[in-house]
């Protein structure tokens, strides 16, 4: 049963399984920390970003390492349009952020349906064949979404602690209030959030639907994963979303794989209502948090 | 929440004698409408959405029992299926008769109700949202594996209607209906009684109205646990008349219609959960013309009445009242 390549493959789909899980719960948790906004339309954008890698990657040819982010950039840049149309005014709100991204989210999925139909594609894999790592044999995509994704996550983690603009966001998410009286412009950082939110959203979306497959309801999953990660790691902590990312993605390879997929749901759903009820700010959040 | 937004809250619950004459008038007049119409003027497809407006009323307005205490609950589209579940197999497989399947199909989510809720109840009003989502989605991912008992994604099919006669829309129409009035009138007594003024304090100022004796948490289990029975009901309603269940029915999507139907309308109301139901049942059937753009224009409209009235329907039509009683000069 525990075989050494057994082994291996649980280990690397663990680990590409986790790296778009990850890239999911980073943009819902950015989106939620510093705007409050529950974004239900979240598995729209990782669909969105699967059909644009889809366009130029699967149609067009463009080469992969640059089909990947380019996906994820025009996802991102078409969104801005949404952020000034619809998201601006959720802001701060979170119940009507609910119901109003709900109604996004269907508008948006039921408009892929018109554009591209309900059957389901798959985007021709980049890469076919095996690594042998010391004798056991690895696929070599999955190996290219984690490094895909530990860039970006690198990018993303340089860029909240090193630049100023990462520090003005950090401030927002700890305190909006504040960072406004510190002459910070917060409508311009909130764009600047939510463009960041979307592009990692976009870019998981289009990992996730070539390592699946691509349909307009493809965001399900993702949404449901990233509320768990979120909650597992801590509503708007980043530490905790890379964590709850990391924790899930493992176990549900593992668990999926050994025992199946059911036992693997119910775990992981079971687990995180225990530690909603014992834990509420999850396993890296602070329990100041329970006071927004 | 200010202090004059509370205090007007209230007076608005507590009206004074002239409104609560044109309450009942509009409660009469209501009444004979929904009585009446499908005597005069019945066809199919008419009964079957008054059918499911009655179901889903039910669904909403005991709902809004739980959103009066501050919380919002998004498992409550699994407990009108453990409802269903409930009433079924007390049908199929105890062979129960008539008023004692439905009443199994409300104790089973109460007691569950009973059992989760002082654990779940203790949170605060976000982590309550998202445990809620959690218990959803494990009550649906158990209708799907306990095949056994109830066949898995299949569902459950042979159930038979309760009482003769029942096969007709029309008689099934004033048969839902009659459950719907008993329940929509429990949550009006509810909330208009003692009760109701104990837990709109609790959401209001929870360590206020602990320090004036009410025991929270005890009065929001209670409200769980009842808002859950209704809502079973809901869910044996719904298989008596669809005459068979599956998970595929209380999913995420149903919970969260049950909460837009309360959003809609206007959460601090009752009105606006029946507002809220109407809109959202007959709104997806009147865009049928446009059936390709039907869920596209019903997402957009969702956005524009969340961005332009958060408050939901009810609060446009207080803001305009209120426009209109400042234009003829009375006091506010």
């Amino acid at each position: 049963m525990f075989s050494a390549t057994l082994l291996g493959q649980v280990l690397v789909n663990g680990l590409s399984l986790s790296a778009i899980y990850v890239l999911v719960a980073l943009g819902f948790t950015l989106l939620f920390g510093i705007m409050r906004v529950v974004n239900f339309s979240h598995g729209a954008f990782a669909m969105l970003g699967g059909y644009a890698l889809f366009l130029l990657y699967g149609k067009w040819h463009l080469p992969y390492l640059l089909a990947v982010p380019l996906a994820a950039l025009v996802v991102a840049a078409l969104a801005m349009v949404l952020e000034y149309l619809v998201f601006r005014w959720f802001y701060q709100k979170m119940m009507q952020s609910m119901i109003g991204l709900l109604g996004l989210n269907m508008a948006l999925v039921y408009s892929a349906v018109l554009l591209w139909d309900v059957y389901e594609r798959s985007i021709p894999p980049a890469i076919t064949t095996l690594l042998s790592v010391g004798g056991v044999l690895l696929p070599a995509d999955r190996l290219t979404v984690v490094a895909i994704a530990l860039v970006a996550l690198g990018a993303f983690w340089f860029f909240m602690t090193r630049t100023r603009f990462g520090l003005a966001m950090r401030a927002a998410s700890q305190d909006v209030e504040t960072a406004e009286a510190q002459g910070m412009d917060t409508a311009a950082l909130y764009r600047m959030a939510f463009f960041i939110a979307i592009f990692l959203t976009a870019l998981a979306g289009g990992l996730y639907a070539q390592t699946y497959s691509l349909s307009p309801f493809m965001g399900d999953r993702p949404l449901i994963v990233a509320f768990v990660v979120v909650i597992l790691g801590g509503m708007g902590s980043i530490p905790g979303a890379a964590l709850g990312g990391v924790l899930l993605g493992f176990s549900e390879s593992f668990l999926s794989t050994f025992y199946g997929s059911a036992v693997s749901s119910f775990a992981s759903f079971g687990i995180v209502i225990l530690l909603l009820i014992f834990r509420p700010w999850g396993l890296l959040g602070t329990k100041e948090a329970m006071r927004a | 929440m200010t202090n004059p937004m509370v205090l007007k809250s209230h007076a608005a619950h507590a009206p004074a004698r002239g409104t609560r004459a044109g309450w009942l008038a509009a409660g009469i007049a209501a009444a004979l409408v929904v009585l009446v119409w499908p005597l005069v003027w019945s066809n199919d497809f008419a009964l079957t959405l008054g059918i499911l407006i009655a179901i889903n009323l039910i669904g909403a307005v005991s709902l809004h029992l739980i959103v009066r205490t501050g919380h919002v609950s998004l498992a409550h589209a699994g407990f009108m299926g453990l409802g269903g579940y409930a009433t079924a197999l007390s049908l199929t497989r105890l062979h129960l008769v008539f008023p004692f399947d439905l009443l199994a199909g409300a104790a089973v989510p109460a007691l569950v109700a009973l059992v989760i809720g002082p654990l779940l109840l203790r949170l605060a009003g976000k982590y309550f949202v998202l445990v809620t989502f959690m218990v959803g989605e494990v009550i649906r991912l158990t209708f799907i594996q306990w095949s056994s008992l109830t066949g898995g994604a299949n569902g459950l099919f042979g159930v038979t209607v309760p009482l003769p006669g029942l096969d007709s829309l029309l008689h099934f129409y004033y048969f839902a209906l009659a459950f719907c009035v008993l329940c929509v009138g429990l949550v009006v007594r509810i909330l208009t009684s003692e009760l109701g003024r104990a837990i709109d304090s609790i959401r209001e100022a929870q360590r206020v109205s602990e320090c004036s004796g009410v025991p929270a948490i005890r009065m929001k289990v209670v409200m769980f646990v009842i808002a859950s029975g209704l809502v079973g009901v809901a869910g044996g309603l719904q298989v008596y008349f669809l005459k068979y269940i599956d998970p595929s029915a209380f999913t995420i999507v149903q919970s969260l219609n049950f909460l837009i139907m309360n959003v809609i309308g206007g959460m601090d109301h009752l009105a606006g959960a029946v507002i809220g139901t109407v809109f959202i049942v007959v709104l997806p059937q009147a865009l049928e013309q446009y059936v390709n753009i039907q869920q596209i224009l019903f997402g957009l409209i969702l956005v524009a009445v969340m961005v332009g009235m958060p408050g939901g329907l009810m609060d446009a039509v207080k803001r305009l009242r209120a426009l209109s009683r400042r234009r003829s000069g009375e006091p506010q």
